[in-house]
Formats: C-alpha cells, sequence, structure tokens
C-alpha cells in the first residue's frame, strides 16, 4: 500500500485536493454538496474529462494536442447540420465523424513522428487550419438544434445517473486499461520517458506517438458531439475552454508535461478540480477574470509540485554511488 | 605538508549510508588515484569534495582551513574543479561556450567578449595540447570521446589547484587517453593535486604516485604506488581474493555460421563490410576510435540506415529498425554504448526496464500478467545477480555496473542469440567486469554468438576468440589465435591508415 502510495504520490494529491476544494466550497455555499448540484458538477466535468482522456495519452507520450478546440468544434457543428435536428442520421454521422476526428488525430501523428514536426506547431496549424474550413463551411450561420439522442446522451439520466457520467465511466475504464493493463501503456511510458531508450528497446515508436493522437481526435470529437447536446446547439468558439481545460486537467492531476509520467485516474480528478473552482468562484462573488487568475495560479501550484519532484528526483539519481 | 587532509567524513541518504569514516589525504604535486569497486564510495567522496553534496560528519581540511562548499561554485572559488563521468556539458552550444560557461570573459558592457573567448580557447588548448577541436564546433556534433576532451577543458579553464578526473580516460580511445595520462602528469608537475578515479590499473600504475582504496562506503587503505602489488590492490578492493579478471578462453564455436554481413555500408563511415560470426564465438572488433565500429553495431542493429545483405541464421534478413532487430530467438540484440542515453529509462524500475522490449512474453488476451512478469523479472535478477533493493526500484539510483547488468537482462530476456556488445565494460568496476566475461563465455557455450567492441585493448586480447580490426570503415585484419595481441591490433589499424 505505500509503495502504491509513493509510485503515485501525485494521483493522490490530486485527489486530496479535490476532496478539499469540495470541503471548502461547502462552507462557502451550503447548497454545493446537494445531490443536483453533484450531478450537474460531475456532468460538467464530464466534458472536460472526455477531452483530457486523449490529452493525457498524448501528454504521457511526451507530445501535445492544441487541435481540440476546433476538432470539437467541427464535430459539433457538423452533426448538428448534417443531422438537421433528427435522431436517424445520427447512425452513420456519428461514425462518420469519430472516423473524421481519428483522421485529424492520424494526420497530426503522422507529421509529429514521421516528419519530426515539434508537436505544438503541428496541432496549432491542424487547429487553424480546421478552423478555417468551418468558417468556409457555415459562413458563420447558426446552426440547427441538436438531436433529441444526443441531448439525452449528455443531459439525460439513467436510474438516476447522469447518462454522460456512466459514458465517463466506461472511457475511464478503458483507459484504464490501456494505461495499466496493455503493452501499448508500457510502450507509451517508455516513449516519453526516452524516445531513444524506446527505440533501442524495440518499441513501436511511430505508431505509438501516432495512436495518442489518434485517440485525442476521437474523445475530441466525440465530446463535441456530445456538447451539442448539452447547449442544445453548436455554435462557434464551442471548444475554445477546452484547450486550457484539457492540458489543466492532465498537470493537476499528477502527469509531468513532460512526459513519462502521470495516469488517466489523475486527470479524473483534475476535471473534477477545474469543475469544481468554476463553481465555488461564483459562491466568492468573483469576476470571471479573477475566475482566470485562479485557473492559472491552481496550474502554477500543481506544477511547481511537480517540479519538487523532479527535483527530489534529481537527488536520488545523483546518489548514484560508484 | 597536505593540502587535502580528510577525517571521518560520512554521508547518509535517508537510511543509506554512502559513505562511512572516510580518511584521505594528499599532496600538491602529485597524482593521487582512488580506486574502488562501483558502490564502494568514491563518488560521493568526490561529489563531497567539488562541492555538489554536503557531508554530514567528519572535516576536510584544504590548505590549512576548514572545507565545507556548499555548492560547485564555492568549491571552485576554492580552488577545486572536478570532471565527471556523467557529462554536464549543453548541447546546444558550442564548444567554447560549454568550456568557459558562466565564466565567460566580459567586454565593458557585460556582454560576451567572443574575440578574448577564442583567444583564450586556443591558448588553453594549446597549454596542455589538446586532441584537435574546433572552438565553433556545436557540442550536439561531437562524439561521445570529444565531450569528455571538452569536459576536461572546461574543468581546466578554472585554472584549479586540486582537479578531480572521475573515469576520464573510460569514454576516451586509446591515443586521447594516452594524451590523458600525459596531461595528469604535467598537472601535478605544475605543483596541482590531480585525484584520479580509473577502473583501468595499467593507468594508474602509469601515473598514480599515491593510491587510497575504497571498499562499502570506506576508505580501507592507503599506499604509495610503487610500494604494493596489483594483487595486493585488488584484494583490497574487493575484499576477497579474486582469482582472474578474464575467464579461460576455451573456443566453442561451431561452424555454423550466425550472422553473416557483406557488402555492408552505412554513410561515410563505413563501406563495405564482410565478416561471418560463428554460433558459439565471441568476435571482437577492435581498431581506433572512429573507424566505423559504432557505425557498425548502430547498423546491424537497424538504429541507423544501411545498405549490403545480412544472414542471420542463414536466412537473409532486412533490419530497418531495432524492433525488427528484436524478433525472439532469430533476432539480434545490442548493449548500447550510452547506457543512460539508449538503454536505461533512469525514473523508470528495474522491473520495466528489465521486460519492455518483451511485452508479448507476458501479454494474455491483450492484458499484462504481471504474475509472468515477476516470474520472468526474477529470472534475470537471479541470473544476473543484479543488485537493487526491490525490482521497483528506479534504474537511474543503480551503481553503473549494475545498470549494466539490466541492460543486458532486458537484451537476454529478447532471447536474441546473436548479442552486439558495444563497450559493454565501460565505467564499470572489476568485479563486475568479471562478471560480464564470464557470462560472454558462458553464453557462447550455449550457442550465442557475440559481436564485441571495447575502448580498452587488453579485453580484446583475452576475451575474443578472434578479432576484426577496423580502418576507414573497413576490415582492415582479422586476427586469431596467437596473433591477437595489443600490438598487432594497434599495426593493423594504424599502419595502412599512414599508407592512406
Amino acid at each position: 500500500m505505500s509503495a502504491f502510495l509513493a509510485r503515485n504520490r501525485l494521483i493522490v494529491l490530486a485527489y486530496a485536493g479535490m476532496l478539499a476544494l469540495l470541503l471548502v466550497t461547502a462552507l462557502f455555499s451550503p447548497g454545493f454538496l446537494s445531490v443536483s448540484n453533484m450531478r450537474s458538477t460531475v456532468v460538467l466535468a464530464a466534458f472536460v474529462g472526455i477531452v483530457a482522456l486523449g490529452q493525457t495519452f498524448v501528454i504521457i507520450g511526451g507530445g501535445i494536442d492544441l487541435s481540440v478546440p476546433w476538432v470539437l468544434n467541427s464535430a459539433a457543428i457538423i452533426m448538428a447540420l448534417l443531422c438537421g435536428g433528427q435522431d436517424l442520421p445520427l447512425v452513420w454521422v456519428m461514425p462518420l465523424l469519430l472516423a473524421g476526428g481519428a483522421f485529424i488525430g492520424l494526420i497530426n501523428g503522422i507529421g509529429v513522428a514521421q516528419f519530426g514536426v515539434p508537436p505544438i506547431i503541428m496541432t496549432l496549424a491542424t487547429n487553424v487550419i480546421l478552423q478555417g474550413l468551418i468558417l468556409v463551411l457555415t459562413g458563420g450561420s447558426p446552426t440547427p438544434s441538436a438531436p433529441a439522442l444526443i441531448q439525452f446522451l449528455s443531459v439525460g439520466r439513467l436510474s438516476g445517473f447522469p447518462v454522460i457520467a456512466l459514458i465517463w465511466l466506461a472511457l475511464t475504464l478503458v483507459a484504464t486499461l490501456l494505461l495499466s493493463k496493455a503493452a501499448f501503456g508500457r510502450h507509451l511510458y517508455a516513449l516519453g520517458t526516452s524516445a531513444t531508450v524506446a527505440e533501442f528497446s524495440g518499441v513501436p515508436t511511430a505508431r505509438t506517438t501516432i495512436l495518442t493522437y489518434v485517440i485525442s481526435g476521437l474523445t475530441a470529437a466525440f465530446a463535441g458531439m456530445l456538447l451539442t447536446g448539452y447547449s442544445g446547439q453548436a455554435y462557434l468558439g464551442m471548444g475554445d475552454a477546452y484547450l486550457f481545460t484539457s492540458i489543466a486537467a492532465v498537470a493537476i492531476g499528477g502527469a509531468s508535461i513532460l512526459g513519462g509520467s502521470g495516469h488517466y485516474l489523475g486527470t479524473v480528478a483534475g476535471a473534477m478540480v477545474l469543475t469544481i473552482l468554476t463553481g465555488l468562484l461564483p459562491a466568492l462573488n468573483l469576476s470571471s477574470g479573477a475566475l482566470l487568475i485562479v485557473y492559472g495560479a491552481v496550474i502554477l501550484l500543481t506544477v511547481s509540485i511537480g517540479s519538487e519532484t523532479f527535483a527530489g528526483l534529481g537527488g536520488r539519481l545523483r546518489r548514484k554511488e560508484g | 605538508m597536505d593540502l587535502v587532509t580528510v577525517n571521518g567524513l560520512s554521508k547518509r541518504y535517508g537510511g543509506i549510508v554512502a559513505l562511512s569514516e572516510a580518511t584521505f589525504s594528499a599532496r600538491a604535486g602529485e597524482v593521487h588515484a582512488l580506486l574502488g569497486e562501483n558502490g564502494a564510495g568514491k563518488s560521493t567522496f568526490i561529489q563531497i569534495l567539488s562541492g555538489a553534496v554536503q557531508h554530514d560528519g567528519g572535516s576536510i581540511v584544504v590548505d590549512g582551513q576548514d572545507y565545507r562548499p556548499a555548492n560547485p561554485d564555492a568549491a571552485q572559488a576554492r580552488g577545486i574543479a572536478a570532471v565527471f563521468q556523467e557529462l554536464s556539458l549543453i548541447p546546444d552550444l558550442s564548444v567554447e561556450q560549454n568550456i568557459w560557461f558562466r565564466h565567460e570573459p566580459r567586454t565593458w558592457l557585460g556582454t560576451v567578449n567572443r574575440t578574448q573567448m577564442r583567444l583564450k580557447t586556443l591558448a588553453l588548448l594549446e597549454k596542455y595540447n589538446f586532441p584537435a577541436l574546433r572552438p565553433d564546433q556545436e557540442l550536439r556534433r561531437l562524439t561521445l570521446a570529444e565531450r569528455q576532451i571538452v569536459e576536461i577543458a572546461k574543468g581546466l579553464a578554472k585554472d584549479p589547484r586540486i582537479l578531480i578526473l572521475d573515469e576520464a580516460t573510460s569514454a576516451l580511445p586509446a591515443r586521447e587517453a594516452e594524451w590523458l595520462l600525459n596531461l595528469t602528469r604535467q598537472l601535478a608537475a605544475e605543483g596541482r593535486l590531480v585525484i584520479f578515479i580509473s577502473h583501468r590499473m595499467a593507468e594508474v600504475r602509469a601515473i598514480a604516485d599515491r593510491l587510497t582504496i575504497f571498499r562499502n562506503g570506506s576508505t580501507v587503505a592507503a599506499h604509495e604506488a610503487d610500494a604494493v602489488s596489483d594483487n595486493e590492490i585488488v584484494t583490497q578492493m574487493i575484499g576477497r581474493h579474486l582469482d582472474r579478471l578474464y575467464p579461460e578462453r576455451v573456443s566453442t564455436a561451431t561452424d555454423r555460421i550466425a550472422l553473416g554481413v557483406k557488402g555492408f555500408s552505412s554513410g561515410s563511415r563505413l563501406s563495405g563490410v564482410d565478416f561471418a560470426l560463428r554460433e558459439g564465438e565471441v568476435l571482437g572488433v577492435g581498431g581506433l576510435q572512429g573507424h566505423g565500429q559504432r557505425e557498425l553495431f548502430q547498423a546491424l542493429f537497424g538504429a541507423t540506415k544501411a545498405s549490403g545483405s545480412i544472414e542471420l541464421w542463414g536466412k537473409p534478413v532486412s533490419i530497418g529498425n531495432p524492433r525488427q532487430a528484436l524478433t525472439g530467438k532469430d533476432g539480434i540484440a545490442l548493449v548500447p554504448e550510452d547506457r543512460r542515453g539508449q538503454g536505461l529509462l533512469l525514473t523508470k524500475s528495474v522491473r520495466e526496464n528489465l521486460t519492455l522490449s518483451v511485452i508479448k512474453r507476458f501479454t494474455e488476451n491483450g492484458l499484462l500478467s504481471r504474475q509472468k512478469e515477476a516470474a520472468l523479472v526474477k529470472e534475470m535478477v537471479d541470473f544476473l545477480r543484479i543488485k537493487a533493493g526491490t525490482p521497483e526500484q528506479l534504474a537511474g539510483t543503480l551503481s553503473g555496473g549494475n545498470q549494466q547488468k539490466v541492460i543486458f537482462g532486458k537484451m537476454l530476456l529478447t532471447q536474441a542469440r546473436v548479442l552486439l556488445l558495444y563497450d559493454p565494460t565501460r565505467g564499470v568496476d572489476v568485479g563486475t567486469k568479471g562478471e560480464i566475461f564470464q557470462l560472454m563465455r558462458d553464453l557462447a557455450a550455449k550457442g550465442y554468438a557475440i559481436l564485441f567492441h571495447s575502448s580498452d585493448m587488453p579485453e580484446l586480447v583475452h576475451v575474443a576468440d578472434r578479432v576484426l580490426v577496423m580502418r576507414n570503415g573497413r576490415i582492415a585484419a582479422t586476427l586469431e589465435g596467437v596473433h591477437i595481441s595489443e600490438e598487432e591490433i594497434l599495426r593493423a589499424a594504424m599502419l595502412e591508415t599512414r599508407a592512406a
């Protein structure tokens, strides 16, 4: 047990932070811990969590995906346009858009792994290109409302549980299996720790890198469709907030932004922390400007905790006698 | 009058005692060797001297004054500089920028005075007769050996009264190592104290005036170099009598060809290499550094592109990347040159490192089996006698010899029976060296085929069944039997170089 704690100290810390934050928020706003409020907090956190799933894989592998805002936004808008408010087209629209998200991820991954484009540049470029394409496609006009089925997935309930929370739970299980129980996870941590050592150890580094971006494209597109259901329609700019939150959730969850460490279970706590914070701040009568400032401060705090462990590790490495 | 006197020095890390009750004394103008196995406490000792870590107990007196540096800068202010084997250089800076890093000559505006820096660099290189180095060359383009030389220049740039060299020769080819040995004599003649760590007895013999022996985290003895025999030194180092470093060479080679290479070329460094490595054979690869040995090993493993034909166990294969080399029993495995940069995930556990290349062997229905993995780890930890607290210990916290064993374990688990060993004993203590040589012979006897490069020529002479000598990217000679000697290797490596 203590070995587990030591190895996953940062993840445990993320959950401890989440609980502490819940208590503080409950002090300032007594109704916060009510069932209905917790339910809506989890629903909001689920969107962050789903986008951050792909981001977690990319970051553990040593990369970063800045294309999530417009992959998400593109999926949302194209879905709304193709479905025209009807449920039936979802049968082919949803697989099509998931494939589309995966395809954007494939392009990102190939650019990074095969052509050596730095991840920041590669994904920033795809993001801007998608933004342009969507502007050309819609001409900025409003889209039809979301199909009822999608609305059910994002705001509906099954025996009291929000459907999206169940979806999130299922995705968390899949992500955990991939990271902890599959060869892919081992390859991923090795790749993020040292691409050269991974290559010399026979790890399929290019394939692994590409796969992380494909997963990120998938989850961003999926989140875009769900988010359309939540807000009732798709609109330009709806993905923008998810660039920062997806990365922040991964960092708060204990992953090194340089790759090689972290876990999706940590990201789940990170997504919760960010969402609870947004619930806390109105209770404190803070402006949206102050909200951003606190957001930034939380990230700084977590990164400094992370770098403390990094320094500790450096000490341990220097201790190597000889 | 001693320049440095150390009494009862100790250092603990949590529950681990890295150094206890160490005593040491050295005079100005001498070369003082530190000997001991990895983990004996030498590194901790010099880290304290150089200000990288602070001691918990005991005292150090330098020049009659108490010495307790808070950091390497404070140590340098007292005239103590260290050259470590873990290289401290910045790949993106040039040679001269690295040498003068944070001590750059300034203009009156406070900016770096480039002209002055160039002049000072050239003067330094000239004064100590450095092997050819271009001051403006970007560091990342240099070989490991050249970087080591830059590291030495960086140490000397501080004009220290005490210079600490931590296995500085281990990354150097023969000629440059020779230069370094002469350099230490020159520094001592200038009245400096050189504290010198090496695992090569011949070097210590060649230059040391005195030596201090470490064992199990403490000092056990100090001697005048000419008053003690090699045998006594080794016995004191390992606390028992070591029969011999090199195992008996009984050829176990069969007629079956494990690895056949024809017309193998890669870039400008490797042009048309042909050889055959047989089952049960240890085939040495020697020659002067930079004549294609590194390229040969990397290209055979698929880490760099190459042309030509390769046959493994009689079957033609094409190896485009390491993954295609590590294909199980018929594959080919590499223990790479750069242990920390290519071989090990330093921040991951011994377990994760050992099994990284063989995840398939403990995957069932797509899921990893921790039990099966643990069995594989235990098999290698026991077989190679890897000294780690638990398999969860981070690889970066192991001693050099144990790190190398982990890399061997990782490669042996792949079950590849053609092994490429690139300088596997570099920076490894004498006890582990002996174990590695014995392991090579044992594996050969089991039918493994081993291609073995060493920067330490006696190792080739004493361990290999045959030696290929490389020159200008080709095989210049193949030495067998009584013809394997340092003289013959050097002759083949050098003579026609002059002709060409």
